[in-house]
């Protein structure tokens, strides 16, 4: 065997081709991740670990009376994703499941195509509805229902005067996971192997019977299609920044506006450059976004491969 | 006299436009093993799905004529479709035990079907187990998850679950294909068995297993019964050409 094909047995020539775009991506990423560090720096080092369990956004001329504490951004953006989650999740069980077992042919494919639409349409199109239709709505129908009747129980007790919340925030964000956490769902339902579906029904189990089990099926599908959900709601700017009413409330209560990292960053970077620590203490932010993302989405991806693997063995 | 189980009457079937199954009328005998030999893609299975209306999932399938399983077509519009199931059970290919324990696998079908009494259950399990001849081997790890067993001792399980909803006759959709030969000689002889209890009609590609464990055997090719006939009748004396053929290993 000659050199020339020793060699070419040992390069995969689509190999070769992909191995740029390869490189370029995970450099961009390390880049990225060390860039964040470096502009995050003298925030963490000025302000330590304060920055980030402390409530307070003192901006101010002279630098050193600026003070910044990240935590109610933090707390509004973790917040927000998991109310989110918690409307999505039955949403996107029974979309998923509909679509697969109960949808009629003609409407099983459009259904499909609308669900994947909504999944990537442009995020400002949920956020003016979101601020314009469904926060009044909202307001109206079911916050001031349940502040003037279960005021007492403390989730409820902040009173709706904008209606502009965590909860609206939470879920517009629900809304706007669902076909993606469906998609992941929908997905890993059909692929179950047919064998499974006509062993409960050759024992004469009904749909709803055949479903049941079924479903146990997908259980790490649903998971890590919830905590990719998760990570995409704990990222989303625009719509949230709309609807979330934007100031540092550190609290739990439903109905008070709050903030999320990413609104924050979003509406106050114009300023940021106007005081010292300010950026950096905005790149910090991201740095935990980027951070709690990377995280999420990994533990997310893993469940969803060791699934796949499981399921086609 | 043997008396007849089911009976199909000139039964066709399609898959869209395209006909799988011309005109079958196969009688299947009561507490007898009946065999369905034949090429791959023939309309064995088909055919077999039709016993059980297993096909009611493809939406594509029409069928036309009769299934009458004791002097009544399974087809009509006033039958209870799970009722029929639990009256005509079936074994897969692949053994199939459903992601729960052994104890919950064999209950499952008893349950849907009414049966809560957990004494009862308990009855079941052990009688359905004990007929499968699977009891000894894992009367100590019921609640062990049923996917970790090996693969003949879970087609064994899917043999005692569907036994489990006492059915009448069981449909085997070649039920060893997947198994050793030692796990596929323990099925045959679970068959044999069951054979005394139950009507069952076993889809097979493999013509020492009909020969050795069937009363009767059914000969298709492309869609078409070309015959069918007492098990020693087709395999020493048949009646057709492509029969011989087939079953001397000419083709298939």
């Amino acid at each position: 065997m000659g050199k020339y094909e020793l060699l070419k047995k040992k390069i995969d020539e689509f190999k070769l081709i992909t191995l740029p775009a390869i490189i370029v991506v995970f450099i961009l990423f390390i880049l990225m991740l060390g860039f964040y560090f470096y502009n995050a720096w003298p925030a963490i080092e000025k302000y330590g670990l304060g920055l980030f369990i402390q409530n307070i956004w003192q901006a101010a001329e002279e630098p050193a009376k600026e003070i910044y504490g990240l935590a109610a951004p933090i707390w509004g953006s973790i917040y927000t994703a998991t109310i989110a989650v918690l409307i999505a999740l039955p949403l996107a069980i029974c979309y998923a499941i509909f679509v697969n077992d109960y949808a009629p042919k003609q409407l099983k494919y459009p259904l499909i195509i609308i669900s994947d639409i909504m999944a990537g349409l442009p995020t400002i199109i949920y956020g003016i509805w979101g601020a314009f239709i469904l926060v009044p709505l909202l307001r109206d129908h079911l916050m001031k229902f349940l502040y003037e009747h279960f005021a007492f129980i403390p989730l409820f007790s902040y009173p709706p005067i904008s209606g502009y919340s965590f909860l609206s925030a939470g879920i517009l964000l629900g809304i706007m996971v669902v076909p993606f956490a469906s998609a992941i769902i929908r997905e890993a339902y059909a692929m179950i192997p047919s064998v499974y579906k006509e062993g409960l029904v050759a024992l004469g189990a009904t749909r709803y019977e055949t479903t049941k089990v079924l479903i146990k099926y997908v259980k790490p599908a649903i998971i890590s299609g919830f905590i990719l959900a998760f990570g995409r709601a704990l990222g989303e700017t625009v719509a949230v920044s709309l609807v979330i009413g934007n100031s540092f409330n550190l609290t739990y209560k439903l109905f008070a506006p709050g903030y999320t990292i990413s609104s924050l960053i979003a509406n106050q970077f114009g300023n940021s450059v106007l005081y010292k620590y300010m950026t950096s203490v905005l790149y910090s932010a991201g740095l935990v976004l980027f951070i709690v993302g990377l995280i999420v989405n990994i533990i997310g991806l893993y469940y969803l491969k060791r699934w796949r693997e499981h399921v086609s063995h | 006299m043997e008396s007849i189980k089911m009976e199909t009457n000139n039964l066709n079937l399609w898959y869209g436009d395209k006909q799988a199954l011309y005109d079958i009328n196969l009688p299947v005998y009561k507490n007898k093993i009946t065999a369905l030999i034949g090429p791959s893609g023939c309309g064995k299975s088909t055919f077999l799905r039709c016993l059980n209306r297993l096909n009611d999932l493809i939406t594509t399938v029409k069928i036309d004529g009769n299934v009458m399983l004791d002097g009544r077509n399974i087809y009509d519009e006033d039958v209870d479709v799970y009722d029929l199931r639990k009256r005509v059970g079936m074994v897969f290919q692949k053994p199939n035990p459903f992601a729960m324990s052994i104890y919950d696998n064999i209950t499952f079908g008893p349950k849907i079907h009414g049966i809560k009494n957990k004494t009862e259950l308990d009855k079941i399990v052990k009688w359905a187990l004990k007929k499968a001849a699977l009891w000894d081997e894992v009367k100590d790890e019921l609640n062990k998850n049923a996917l970790s067993l090996s693969g003949g001792q879970q087609q064994r399980l899917c043999i005692a679950r569907t036994i489990a909803v006492k059915p009448e006759v069981i449909l085997m959709d070649e039920p060893t294909s997947a198994l050793d030969p030692i796990s596929t000689l323990k099925i045959e002889d679970l068959m044999a068995e069951l054979a005394k209890d139950y009507t069952i009609v076993v889809v097979t590609h493999n013509m020492q297993q009909a020969s050795r464990i069937s009363d009767y055997t059914g000969f298709f090719l492309m869609g078409k019964l070309i015959e069918f006939d007492k098990t020693e009748k087709i395999f020493l004396e048949p009646a057709h050409k492509e029969t011989e053929d087939y079953i001397s290993g000419r083709f298939g």
